[in-house]
C-alpha cells in the first residue's frame, strides 16, 4: 500500500491525462472538474463481500420482482404490503409503463446501490439508485491507471481485478437486445457523467449516440449511420425517464427520441434501466424493500436498512417528532445530497418550519437514525485525515445476477459533513475486494 | 465495423481541422517569435488580416501573449485547442482513451506554459509533440479507414486553407491537395461538386496539364474551403 501512496502524484497526472472528469452547473454555468481522487483504497476481505454479494442480489431480485408486480399485477399492494398511496403518488412511478414487459422481464439492469459501514461492522443501506446510477467508470479507470504506476502494490496483494465491468455490462445488454446493436444513449456533451458515457461506451464496444442520431421507425429504433440506417436491440439510455421521448413524457424534451416507447411497448427494443423503475428507488418505498424481500423471495433480508420511519404511520410520526433532533430527515423528492437535514442542526425556527410541513405532507419525507459510520483515511497535505464515505456496489442483472467486485467510494472532503457526493464536492476511491 | 453517424462525421472532420490549426499555427508562430528576437521583421497586423481575424493587439507582445494563450479570444490558439479537445472528448469511444489523452495533454502543456516560467519555444515544442503523438496514435490504432480519413481531410483543408492564406509553405500545396483528393475518396464525407471540379483542374495543373489551368491563391482558398458539406 505504501507503494501506492509513493505513486499518488502520477497516478492524480494519469488521471487528470485520462480526463477523469464530472460536470457541474455553478450559476447557470457548465463546469467541468476532476474528480478528486485518494489513491488509499477501500478495502473489502472477501469473506465480507461475499455476504454483500448475496444480500445485494437478494435485494435487486426483489426490487426487479416488484417493478414486475407494479406494472401488472399490483399484487403487492393488494395484499397490503405496501400502501398504495407509496405507489401512486411516488413520482418515479408512470403510468406510461402499465402493461409493458420488458424483453426477460428485467427492470432494473444496472443497479446501484449505496451503502455505509457502521461502527458496529454492519453494513447497512443507505439507498437503492434503480435509474441512471453512475459512477462505475471512476474506479474502473483507478485501478487500470493505478496498476501503471504502482505495479508492486497489486503484486504484493491479493486484490480482486475489477476490469471485467465493461464485460459485465456488455453481457447485461447482449442479454436483453432484441436484435441489432447497442447503444449508449446520452444526452450530450454537457452532461454531469459524460465522461462515464464515453468510457462506457469505449469499454463494451457499443455506439454513443445522442437524439438525433437516432429515430423510431415501424416501431424499431434505429442508428442514422453514414453506412445507412442499422436497427438498434438496446439501449443503455442515460437521460431520465421524463425526458426520454417526447410523445410519451415531457413534450418540451429537446433530447429525447420521439416514439422510443412504442419501440418499447412493441418489444422491439431493450431500454436499460427500464423506464418507470424510479417507483422502486423513492426514499418512501425504501422502508418496504426488507417487506418485499419476504414478500416476492420468501427470505429473510441478508442486509439491513437503516432503521427508518416514515411519517405517513401514524406511529412514526409521532416517533419522529419524538426524536426530531437525533434523526435525519430525508425528503423523497430530491437526490444527490440535496433535501437531508439533520434535526440537531437546525434553527428553532427552521425546525418549526420542517415540522409543520411533515405534518402537512407526511408522504413527502422518511426519518431515519444517524448511522454513526466509519470513517475511512483519505490523504490531505503530507498526512492522512479521516472523513466520512459510503460505498455505491454495482449489481448486474443479466441471465443472472451479478455484484461486480469493486464499487464507488465516496467520501466527503469537509470534516463535519456525512454528505459525499461529487456534486457537493467529495471525492471517490477504489474499492478493492481482498481474495481472501 | 464502426457505426458513424452524420454528427459524428462531421465531429471527425472538425477534429481533423482543429488540431491542425493549433500544430501548423504554433509551428508558425514559433518561427516568428524567434525572428521577433532580434528583429521586428513579423507584421502581426498583415496576419490578421491575411487570416481573416480581428487585430485587435496593440503591441507585437500583446500579440503574442493573446494570441497563443488567451482562452477568452475567440481566435486564439489556446481557444482552438479547447475545440481540439472538445472535438476528441466527444469522440472518445471511436478514437479510444490512450488516442485521446494525447490532446489532453497538449491543452495541459498550453496552459502550463501560461502560468510557469518555461521558455516559449520549449513549450510550444511540447503542446506540437503531444498532437503529433495524437496524429500517430490515431494513424496506427484505428482501423476504419473511414475514420482516419475523415479526420485527415479536415486536417488537409485546414493546412492548405492556412498556407494559402498565410503564404506559409506554399510550395507543399500541390502535394497536399493530391493527398486530400486521395484521402476523400477513402471516406464518406459529402462533397461540393464545384469545387471538387476546381481541386481536379488546379491539381492536374499543377501536374503540367496544358488543358487545364491553374486557380489563383483566392479560388483556390475558395474551393479548398467550400469542398466538404459539413
Amino acid at each position: 500500500m505504501e507503494d501506492l501512496l509513493i505513486h499518488k502524484d502520477e497516478i492524480n497526472m494519469q488521471m487528470a491525462r485520462y480526463g477523469v472528469k464530472f460536470g457541474l452547473y455553478k450559476n447557470g454555468k457548465f463546469k467541468e472538474r476532476l474528480f478528486p481522487y485518494d489513491p488509499i483504497p477501500r478495502v473489502i476481505s472477501g469473506v465480507d463481500f461475499q455476504k454483500l454479494e448475496k444480500g445485494l442480489a437478494q435485494r435487486v431480485d426483489a426490487l426487479n420482482c416488484f417493478l414486475a408486480d407494479i406494472y401488472s399485477d399490483k399484487k403487492i399492494i393488494k395484499d397490503g404490503v405496501i400502501p398504495s398511496e407509496f405507489v401512486y403518488r411516488s413520482p418515479g412511478y408512470l403510468p406510461q409503463c402499465e402493461g409493458i414487459t420488458p424483453p426477460k422481464s428485467i427492470y432494473s439492469h444496472i443497479s446501484g446501490i449505496d451503502l455505509v459501514l457502521g461502527k458496529d461492522g454492519c453494513w447497512y443501506i443507505l439507498e437503492d439508485n434503480l435509474r441512471v446510477p453512475s459512477g462505475a467508470s471512476y474506479p474502473l479507470i483507478a485501478r487500470a491507471l493505478s496498476r501503471r504506476c504502482s505495479p508492486d502494490t497489486f503484486r504484493n496483494n491479493d486484490v480482486v481485478d475489477n476490469r471485467s465491468y465493461g464485460e459485465m455490462l456488455r453481457a447485461v445488454m447482449d442479454n436483453v437486445n432484441t436484435g441489432g446493436i447497442n447503444v449508449i444513449f446520452t444526452p450530450g456533451r454537457y452532461n454531469a457523467a459524460y465522461f462515464e458515457h464515453s468510457y462506457l461506451a469505449e469499454q463494451t464496444e457499443s455506439v454513443l449516440a445522442e437524439s438525433g442520431d437516432l429515430f423510431v421507425e415501424n416501431d424499431c429504433l434505429f442508428y442514422r449511420g453514414n453506412h445507412g440506417t442499422v436497427r438498434v436491440g438496446a439501449v443503455y439510455r442515460r437521460i431520465s425517464d421524463e425526458y426520454l421521448d417526447p410523445l410519451c413524457f415531457y413534450p418540451e424534451s429537446l433530447i429525447g427520441i420521439p416514439n422510443l416507447m412504442e419501440a418499447y411497448r412493441a418489444g422491439n427494443v431493450a431500454i436499460i434501466n427500464a423506464p418507470g423503475n424510479g417507483v422502486a428507488d423513492d426514499k418512501g418505498i425504501y422502508y418496504f424493500v426488507p417487506k418485499m424481500i419476504k414478500y416476492y423471495l420468501d427470505q429473510e433480508p441478508i442486509l439491513m436498512n437503516a432503521p427508518t420511519f416514515l411519517p405517513f404511520f401514524e406511529e412514526d410520526m409521532k416517533y419522529t417528532l419524538d426524536n426530531f433532533d437525533r434523526l435525519v430527515i430525508k425528503d423523497v423528492a430530491e437526490a444527490g445530497g440535496y433535501g437531508v437535514v439533520f434535526g440537531s442542526q437546525l434553527a428553532p425556527e427552521q425546525k418549526q418550519d420542517l415540522i409543520a410541513k411533515i405534518k402537512s405532507e407526511p408522504r413527502r419525507f422518511i426519518s431515519q437514525e444517524i448511522i454513526d459510520f466509519q470513517d475511512l483515511p483519505i490523504i490531505e497535505g503530507s498526512g492522512t485525515v479521516m472523513r466520512k464515505a459510503d460505498l455505491r456496489a454495482f449489481v448486474l442483472s443479466g441471465s443472472t445476477t451479478k455484484v461486480w467486485p469493486s464499487g464507488l467510494t465516496r467520501f466527503s472532503r469537509n470534516p463535519n459533513s456525512f454528505v459525499v457526493n461529487s456534486s457537493q464536492g467529495g471525492g471517490f476511491k477504489d474499492t478493492w475486494i481482498t481474495s481472501l | 465495423m464502426d457505426y458513424i453517424s452524420v454528427t459524428k462525421t462531421n465531429r471527425l472532420f472538425w477534429l481533423g481541422r482543429y488540431y491542425e490549426r493549433v500544430s501548423l499555427t504554433l509551428r508558425f508562430i514559433m518561427e516568428r517569435y524567434d525572428e521577433m528576437i532580434d528583429s521586428d521583421s513579423f507584421d502581426y497586423h498583415k496576419y490578421c488580416y491575411d487570416l481573416g481575424i480581428p487585430d485587435i493587439y496593440s503591441s507585437p507582445e500583446d500579440f503574442f501573449q493573446r494570441y497563443i494563450f488567451d482562452p477568452a479570444d475567440d481566435f486564439s490558439i489556446r481557444k482552438s485547442a479547447d475545440t481540439m479537445l472538445g472535438n476528441g472528448m466527444v469522440l472518445r469511444e471511436t478514437i479510444g482513451s490512450p488516442t485521446l489523452s494525447y490532446l489532453q495533454m497538449a491543452v495541459y502543456a498550453l496552459e502550463e506554459l501560461a502560468t510557469k516560467n518555461i521558455p516559449v519555444g520549449l513549450g510550444l515544442q511540447n503542446v506540437i509533440d503531444n498532437i503529433m503523438a495524437f496524429r500517430g496514435s490515431y494513424d496506427d490504432f484505428i482501423d476504419d479507414d473511414n475514420i482516419r480519413n475523415t479526420i485527415k481531410c479536415g486536417a488537409s483543408v485546414e493546412r492548405l486553407s492556412f498556407c494559402l492564406r498565410v503564404g506559409y509553405m506554399e510550395e507543399c500545396a500541390s502535394l497536399e491537395l493530391f493527398k486530400l483528393l486521395k484521402r476523400m475518396q477513402r471516406c464518406q464525407l459529402q462533397t461540393n461538386a464545384l469545387s471538387m471540379q476546381a481541386l481536379v483542374r488546379q491539381s492536374r495543373a499543377s501536374e503540367g496539364s496544358a488543358e487545364n489551368t491553374s486557380l489563383d491563391k483566392a479560388e483556390f482558398t475558395q474551393a479548398v474551403e467550400n469542398l466538404f458539406i459539413v
